[in-house]
């Protein structure tokens, strides 16, 4: 497909399908009452989506074996903290970044 | 619409979502950018903004297309990205039956991850439904007009950014905003592990196959644990 035409096509479908989804129990399947399993696993899918998400923009890898020891693991870490006990997407955010800075200017 | 919009709810609604909004300013400088590696134009990068809106599938969508996946796939991966929107969507459902038509499919299309955690807790602490609404309408709208101007702004001028800030840690901090506070309940805990260490031992997959797999892995675990909770406090 060509380049244009392709971005366009990923835009429009992935687009109509975030807005079905969005749209599913609140319009689509009003009248219907959810099957007591997909209600459950439901639960689950933003605890399992966002770690699958987040891992790999944060764990560096050096050849084949992930590199644990690196600033932006531990910068994570503490913005995980900060983002459990405030719940304040600003908070996590400026405590990540300052972590991170402070990391690798320590680092040189 | 106008009347919607000079109501104190909504208002309170879209200032209460201003520091959040102020928080998304930098995930969406690099969504722009990542639109701009992606090959976009102006008008496709105000498209993947405007008619995805949705940072994460934005960001994953330009990426993919960069690396020139096939279409099928990069579809498959947001749309398996994207149920959690099922999720929002199933529970909004109830506080959003006594609207009218209208209004929840304005605001099905405003259903974000920020806006979900602003409006549950709108709903809960409120019987006013309608007022309620209007709120998740402010917050929605005000998310809608800084998410359109940060992904431009990082669209144009993104490449002026010194790469030494490291902006684009931005985006895990702004999901780990989100995932952390889930990690009160145990069996998230066991999904979210499970994904963690699935995503990472997989990572040799091609065109981030392994996002799929792990996700549904750790949707699969995370159910399974769910159960043998029920079962253990039932005996």
């Amino acid at each position: 497909m060509e380049g244009a035409l392709k971005l366009w096509a990923v835009i429009v479908a992935v687009g109509a399908l975030n807005y079905l989804s969005r749209l599913s129990f609140i319009a689509l399947f009003a009248r219907r009452s959810m099957p007591p399993l997909l209600a459950r696993a439901l639960k689950y899918v933003p605890a399992a989506m966002l770690t699958a998400l987040i891992l790999p923009m944060v764990v560096e890898f050096k050849g084949a074996t992930a590199d644990f020891a690196t600033p932006r693991v531990a910068a994570a870490l503490i913005a995980a903290a900060v983002a459990f006990a405030t719940r304040s997407t600003l908070k996590t955010l400026g405590a990540g970044m300052a972590a991170l800075w402070l990391l690798q200017w320590a680092r040189g | 619409m106008r009347e919607h919009i000079a109501s104190k709810d909504f208002r309170e609604g879209f200032v209460e979502m201003l520091p959040a909004c102020i928080g998304l300013l930098p995930f969406g400088l690099v969504c722009g950018v990542g639109a701009a590696a992606a090959g976009a134009n102006w008008l496709a990068s105000l498209g993947m903004s405007a008619i995805i809106f949705s940072g994460a599938a934005q960001i994953l969508a330009a990426q993919l297309v960069a690396a020139d996946a096939p279409f099928a796939v990069i579809v498959l991966t947001c749309f398996v990205l994207g149920l959690r929107f099922l999720m929002y969507s199933a529970a909004m459902a109830p506080y959003l039956r006594p609207l009218p038509e209208r209004m929840q499919k304005v605001l099905a299309f405003l259903l974000t991850d920020q806006a979900f955690a602003a409006a549950v807790r709108r709903f809960n602490a409120s019987d006013d439904h309608h007022g309620a609404g209007l709120h998740f309408l402010g917050c929605g709208a005000a998310l809608y007009l800084v998410w359109q101007v940060s992904c431009m702004v990082g669209f144009l001028a993104g490449n002026l950014i010194p790469s030494a800030w490291s902006l684009e840690f931005a985006v895990p901090l702004c999901f780990i905003a989100l995932l952390a506070p889930l990690f009160r309940d145990a069996p998230s805990v066991v999904a979210a592990v499970t994904a963690g260490i699935a995503v990472l031992a997989m990572s040799h997959l091609p065109m981030r196959l392994n996002l799929i797999v792990a996700g549904l892995l750790g949707i699969v675990v995370g159910t399974l644990a769910d159960l043998a909770r029920e079962r253990w406090k039932a005996r």
